[in-house]
């Protein structure tokens, strides 16, 4: 069997980035992106220091979580092992750049889909050594078939104790390295100040860690103790997801919510038939849907080729069972709303469950979608789901509140303003409890801390403290006057805290 | 023929290929196009290391740069710099046509000519000027040449000693350190079968010659030798030593004398090499007196003398001075000495090009090759001359009749070489007049110290009549520049080049892709413009046109050195200049290129370089030859041998020094060894001089011998108290090269920003931090930078790269956007100047969509402006390091300013030019003849 593989021989390394350009070069990547570069740390103090570098590009892995979260087999495994992408398929939704536990993947800004190191498979399918093996002056770059022992890999895989980047991942990374220095290769490892030796960091997204796995949130350069590693040059690497996707979690929680508490409630025998239950909210999960889909496909980088999603579907991602999921929903919604306004109670009734399902699905489908990106591991969390499940009815009851006065006499009743300070109480105490609770990875501990005591925290705080403590004492406490403004506060605090994770969660150096 | 590259043909992954076999590179498939492969030299830095370009048949243009699988220096691989080659050649903002000045100079307003009319105006001068007899009028400026002996040539032809050079602001210092050794003036360090090597340079990452050499070092690394590298900063190549000997600026000569103590008080040294090939039978004659010696006459007594000389460089004396712990400085000289004779050491600017007397540093490295006999030894360090291979053109003009003296001052009689950096003192000074003024590749407002004064003196007509800039890119010189006319960069232009990159000799060719490609189809080929993007041409062909208008008729005597050889009379064409080298002058070369069917042009023009044997060890232990050794003499004092057989001429014509002649006038080709004539070395004793009766006999007497010479940045001239530190603003970063860098887009996306790098301890006691502006004033101005406080700096010490800190003053046009800040520059009267920065690095709209996504702001800051001139009095060299006051900026200063006061140039450039020594030496002479020379002159010319 062929496995190929990348042995980086960091003994021989001498950070002179030919690979870089002969990378860029031969494979006509844009300024901005990389799919090869080299990181440098320096390691420890005066005059007891040295530099240390890292050359980082995809793994090749085994286990590609780039493969898996794919909803259209646009990024795929050969039998060799190389992991390639077809441009022609990738419908740019950048999920993969979030799978990836290396940041290995870019969108090309002239395709507008996914790349990165492919081995130059048009090379190797020729019999050529990829061009950045090729360029190396000192020969620390080898490619070949780790199962042939006599290739340079081979010899080199069995002579040598090696490293690969980020074990914990689970990923069986193809790319061994020999004589890195673990600060070069965990991400967290070594601080990232303003600036580099001989180039600007732009995007403070990258903040840094301290050494040990610890974070300061990107605070960095105001430690009292300089920690003994600290990067020294890095290339920039663009945050993914942004408001987009924040605002689909958002949206796609009030559309289920909205059509999942009077489905509910019809369910349970309440009084459905008034104008808030009975025309507002079918209106509204409608609505909502809508944008949900539409923020989808406008996040994505072909959004012209979001339909190919559902007629080559790679049935392992999450992402294109969730465009299933929603399809679904909106296929019983729209009759469940159709019955709901013209009073069709049989059908309504039959509906019931199906809408209760599939909102819950629906709600609930990003837990899994995040949980297979891989790179993000506090979007990896248990409770996210959770989460999830508390956000719709919260959005709803919140936009409920909100709208029941412009529904006119339907007002929101005192038992659904408890539940409502109930379920917000429950959130801002399980986000609380989460922050509080250890953390399963120093990329999440460090993602976490960016959240609630880094950049970050005013979002977080925002959300917790006027988002879901404010609304809930106004629900308890206020009079009924003031539930719009409460549900107003609620939804905009479901927002910040969305968005707080997304952004988060994409903070720490992965690379 | 196997490929040089070690991963072609399976050997690392059987069935892969490193690159596309040379039988098909005719016609190659590869990602569905087809390419036609043709081999060039990469024109980015010394190295001139192989390229290939792939040229798509169906366009016809160059998809791509890969390394040469047949080049014997870099064997197919490449830095950063070979790939981004391609970014150089389509650069959106390169000169397409030749321009010439519409307004006043620096004015920016530019109109474009052809190159008929500069061709006149350029040829009717220099011929007016040559027939005045105003031979010093006429000036060539060169920064690095990228080859050999041609344009030298073309100068000679003139009959003018107008070359002028980069050199003393690189490797003057270097030059003349190892020149005093052994009259060659370059190492050829053969790392690769090493067992210890020794760096005061970053051979890792930068410098002559980066890629062949780091292949070398890391190679013998693999093989278990030891790295050791003096830096006062953590660079590259010094993060991959055993030992890093991060030395205050200036005190490597003492840890170097150290180690010599070291080996020479332990016996470590190679006590047969020494008695056989040091000249210390001189040194006792002649040198030991005047250094406390006594008249002992054995090489017992000179051992004895060697202990006494050095015994003071003890390892504590020289931890005192460099701050290296001097348990470090014992282990590095066992280690030294436990390589033996397998010790390469390099140096070629770093501290010889940073302090005053910088050159002994050199001297003293070269010592420890000399005391472990590793001069010439396999693993040691080889005499350039000897890996170097400059093949002899078909005619060879007489050398010049004139001594120019605005380049070689009489006051710099030891100089390595033309004192360039001071050519706008010495216009100021009225020492003379340029008529015409050529730049040629070459950037000194911005490369040079003390650009303001440059800039003064290029705007005045009355002191430069014409300057024509030839230059691949817009520069910050050329912008000063009367013509810019745009010349091609590594896959548009002839040159033949071979350096001393390891224990071998090779010849590279560059050539003009399309050209070849051209020929090789068999489509007619007028010249070089023909097939070069615009109407951008190559130097040669310049030089071969202007000849014939300089002397239209052949009667100035100028003419018949550019006629064809193969065609009596007519004009050489340039392919003809090349086809008679390579059927002439490179031995083997003939052979090879049968045996595969081909002229030895096809075979250049296919494989782009030749390995020329050439043996590389142990030259100096040759017999002299019987035919020569027929007519020669002894001289019984020194056993010198000289002959009155003529020279047999060699097809090699690297340079070499020329011995003086004895009395009856007969060349030296010998010294006695042991009762043997022996090749020796080209000095005046025919060995390694230990004692430079040169120096001895042109004023330095006191500097003859390997010592110490106290820097003018070393502690005890700074005051930490006042925030003083020695700046060393030397440093280049791997993926640039000066200025000819600023058009490749991913090189300048990777490196863009010059921080100051200070110490962590340092740091804190001035209260910044990494970001913080801070504000570097010298002795003429200052300039405000970012500070990146780090633990790779010696304390007391700052560095700066002098890689970055591009600037232009128009938007859109002057020095390339991929790399230059936009700035506004206020000339304020009596000298004094100001620069402020605009506008960063930003993106904007051209064909290339790459040039809308520059993400980077930083350009880097422009120090080499606030630097006044300080020559050293034996070099020549400029010292670069600075004495710096480093304080946090001051209200309203902002990142990239400079401030400098001309005036106080001048009256810096006064006080170092009062250390000079000037001639006459010994017979009235203005240089002791012997040393190497560009260009060299009649012995006429020497006398003054």
């Amino acid at each position: 069997m062929t496995r190929l593989a990348w042995v980086i021989d960091q003994t021989k390394c001498i950070g002179c980035h030919a690979c870089t350009t002969s990378c860029k070069s031969e494979n006509d990547v844009a300024l901005g992106v990389f799919r090869t570069w080299v990181k440098n740390v320096d390691v420890g103090t005066f005059p007891d220091v040295r530099r240390h570098f890292a050359v980082l590009r995809c793994n090749h892995c085994e286990d590609a979580p780039c493969v898996e979260i794919c909803p259209v087999t646009a990024m795929y495994q050969r039998p060799d092992g190389l992991v390639d992408f077809d441009e022609s398929l990738c419908i740019g939704c950048k999920a993969c750049m979030q799978a990836c536990p290396y940041d290995a993947i870019y969108m090309d800004p002239d395709s507008n889909t996914a790349e990165k190191c492919n081995f130059c498979s048009h090379r190797v399918d020729q019999g050529l050594l990829p061009a950045c093996v090729v360029v190396c002056p000192v020969e620390a770059l080898l490619f070949g078939d780790m199962d042939d022992p006599t290739s340079k890999v081979g010899q080199a895989l069995a002579g040598h104790r090696v490293t690969v980047r980020r074990p914990e991942q689970r990923t069986r990374p193809k790319a061994f390295y020999i004589g890195a220095h673990e600060a070069a290769l965990d991400p967290l490892a070594a601080r990232h100040d303003e600036m580099y030796m001989w180039a600007d960091n732009v995007g403070g997204q990258r903040g840094g860690g301290t050494g040990n796995g610890r974070t300061n949130g990107g605070h960095s350069r105001k430690l009292p103790v300089a920690p003994p590693a600290r990067v020294a040059y890095d290339i920039p690497k663009p945050r993914p997801w942004g408001w987009k996707v924040s605002s689909y979690i958002w949206t796609k929680s009030l559309a289920a919510g909205a059509a999942l508490v009077p489905a509910l409630m019809h369910i349970t025998g309440l009084e459905t038939s008034g104008r808030l239950f009975g025309r507002v909210a079918p209106a509204l999960a409608l609505l909502f849907l809508a944008l949900t889909g539409v923020l989808l496909v406008a996040d994505l980088k072909r959004p012209e080729r979001f339909w190919t999603i559902l007629v080559r579907p790679q049935w392992r991602s999450w992402l294109a069972r969730g465009a299933f999921v929603i399809t679904a929903y909106a296929a019983v919604l729209v009759p469940w709303a159709w019955a709901s306004w013209t009073g069709r109670e049989a059908l309504l009734h039959a509906l019931a469950w199906p809408v209760v399902v599939l909102a819950l699905l629906t709600a609930l489908y990003t837990a899994a979608l995040f949980g297979q990106c891989e790179g993000r591991d506090l979007w990896q969390s248990r409770w996210l789901v959770l989460h999830l499940a508390l956000h719709a009815p919260v959005a709803a009851l919140a936009a409920f509140a909100l709208l029941a006065p412009l529904a006119g006499g339907n007002v929101l009743t005192i038992s659904m303003g408890e539940a409502a300070t109930a379920l917000l109480l429950l959130s801002a105490l399980l986000a609380t409890g989460e922050a509080l609770q250890g953390h399963k990875s120093p990329n999440a501990a460090a993602a976490a801390s960016a959240q609630w005591r880094g950049r970050y925290a005013p979002l977080q705080w925002t959300a917790v403290l006027g988002g879901a403590l404010l609304p809930a004492a106004l629900l308890a406490a206020g009079p009924v006057s003031l539930y719009p403004l409460a549900g107003a506060l609620a939804l905009a605090g479901q927002w910040l805290q969305a968005h707080a994770l997304v952004l988060a969660g994409q903070n720490p150096p992965i690379s | 023929m196997t490929s040089l590259h070690p991963s072609d043909d399976g050997r690392m992954q059987k069935g892969f290929a490193a690159f596309p076999p040379v039988e098909r590179w005719n016609d190659w498939e590869e990602g569905g196009r087809r390419y036609s492969l043709v081999a060039t030299t990469c024109f980015n830095c010394e190295a001139a290391c192989g390229l290939l370009a792939y040229v798509d048949q169906e366009t016809r243009t160059v998809k791509k740069f890969e390394g040469n699988p047949w080049h014997p220096g870099s064997r197919g691989r490449n830095c950063a710099k070979g790939p981004a080659t391609l970014n150089q050649i389509l650069d959106p903002e390169r000169i397409l046509y030749p321009l010439r000045r519409a307004g006043a100079r620096g004015d920016g307003k530019w109109e474009r000519v052809s190159w008929d009319e500069a061709l006149d105006d350029l040829a009717g001068r220099i011929r007016r000027a040559i027939l005045e007899k105003r031979h010093h009028a006429v000036m060539y400026h060169v920064g690095r040449p990228g080859e050999d002996g041609y344009t030298e040539r073309v100068l000679a032809a003139w009959g003018i000693d107008g070359h002028n050079s980069h050199t003393n602001i690189c490797s003057a210092g270097a030059r003349a350190g190892y020149a005093f050794w052994m009259g060659m003036d370059r190492p050829s360090p053969d790392h690769a079968n090493a067992k210890c090597i020794l760096l005061i340079s970053s051979h890792l990452e930068s410098g002559h010659y980066f890629n062949p050499h780091a292949q070398r070092i890391i190679e013998a690394k693999q093989k278990g030798a030891t790295i050791i590298v003096m830096d006062p900063r953590l660079s590259n190549t010094a993060s991959h030593a055993d030992q890093w000997l991060p030395t205050i600026p200036g005190s490597e000569p003492a840890v170097l004398l150290a180690i010599a103590n070291i080996l020479i008080r332990e016996r470590l040294y190679d006590a047969e090499f020494v008695r056989r090939w040091v000249n210390w039978e001189e040194y006792l004659r002649d040198g030991a007196q005047g250094h406390g010696g006594t008249g002992a006459r054995t090489f017992q007594d000179f051992e004895r003398e060697l202990e006494r000389l050095y015994a003071k460089y003890t390892p504590e004396l020289a931890e005192a001075e460099s701050g290296v712990p001097a348990a470090t400085i014992v282990a590095v000289a066992q280690a030294v000495a436990a390589a033996g004779s397998a010790f390469s050491a390099h140096t070629w600017r770093a501290s010889a090009a940073g302090n005053l007397g910088g050159w002994m540093t050199a001297r003293c490295l070269f010592f420890l090759n000399v005391l472990t006999g590793s001069v010439g030894a396999e693993g040691g360090t080889v005499p350039n001359a000897w890996t170097k291979f400059v093949p002899a053109p078909h005619a060879r003009p007489p050398h010049p009749s004139n001594w120019n003296e605005l380049t070689w001052p009489r006051e710099y009689p030891l100089a390595f070489f033309e004192m360039s950096f001071l050519l706008p003192h010495f216009l100021k000074e009225g020492r003379g007049a340029l008529d015409v003024y050529f730049t040629r590749v070459y950037n000194p407002v911005w490369t040079n110290p003390d650009g303001f004064t440059w800039i003064e003196v290029l705007r005045d007509e009355k002191l430069i009549g014409r300057h024509a800039a030839l230059t691949p890119v817009w520069s910050e010189t050329a912008w000063f520049a009367d013509y810019v006319l745009p010349v091609g960069l590594g896959s548009e232009r002839h040159d033949l080049a071979s350096f001393e990159t390891h224990a071998g000799s090779w010849l590279g060719f560059r050539q003009p892709v399309q050209r070849a490609l051209k020929e090789r189809l068999g489509e007619p080929v007028g010249d070089t413009r023909d097939v070069n993007p615009g109407e951008v041409w190559e130097e040669n062909e310049f030089w071969i046109e202007l000849s014939w208008r300089i002397d239209p008729d052949g009667a100035m005597g100028i003419r018949k050195h550019f006629e064809s050889p193969y065609r009596p009379g007519e004009k050489l064409r340039i392919d003809e200049y090349y086809r008679w080298i390579f059927e002439h002058s490179v031995p083997g070369l003939p052979e090879a290129a049968k045996a595969q069917g081909l002229t030895p042009m096809e075979y250049m023009r296919r494989y782009a370089s030749f390995d020329v044997p050439n043996p590389a060890y142990r030259r100096h232990e040759q017999d002299v030859p019987a035919e020569e050794m027929a007519q020669a003499a002894v001289d019984q004092a020194t056993g010198r041998v000289y002959t009155a057989t003529p020279a047999v001429p060699s097809p090699n014509i690297v340079p070499v020094p020329v011995p003086p002649p004895d009395a009856a006038g007969r060349r030296a080709v010998g010294v006695m060894v042991d009762g043997t004539a022996r090749r020796g070395f080209p000095t005046p004793s025919g060995k390694l001089e230990f004692y430079s009766s040169t120096l001895a006999a042109w004023g330095w007497p006191e500097l003859a011998i390997p010592t110490t010479i106290e820097s003018h940045v070393s502690p005890r001239q700074l005051e930490p108290a006042r925030g003083e530190f020695a700046l060393v603003p030397t440093f280049r970063l791997p993926m640039l090269i000066h200025t000819r860098s600023g058009n490749a887009k991913w090189l300048n996306e990777l490196a863009h920003s010059n921080p100051l790098w200070i110490a962590t301890t340092d740091a804190q006691r001035l209260g910044v931090e990494t970001g913080d502006l801070v504000r570097v004033s010298t002795e003429i101005g200052y300039f405000v930078v970012r500070a990146w406080v780090t633990e790779g700096m010696r304390p007391g010490s700052v560095a700066c790269s002098h890689h970055l800190g591009r600037w232009r003053v128009a938007d859109d046009a002057g020095t390339d956007r991929w790399s230059s800040a936009l700035v506004r520059i206020d000339e304020q009267g009596g000298g004094k100047w100001r620069m402020r920065r605009l506008k960063g690095v930003a993106p904007w709209a051209s064909g290339d969509p790459d040039s809308s996504r520059v993400w980077w702001q930083s350009a880097g800051v422009h120090q080499n402006l606030t630097f006044a001139v300080h020559p050293d009095p034996v070099s020549g060299a400029h010292a670069w390091h600075q004495k710096v006051r480093v304080a946090p900026a001051e209200p309203g200063d902002e990142d990239g300013d400079v401030v400098v006061d001309t005036a106080k140039s001048h009256a810096v450039y006064k006080e170092w030019l009062a250390m000079a020594r000037p001639a006459p030496g010994p017979g009235g002479m203005r240089r002791p003849h012997w040393l190497l020379r560009p260009l060299r002159p009649t012995m006429d010319a020497y006398r003054l």
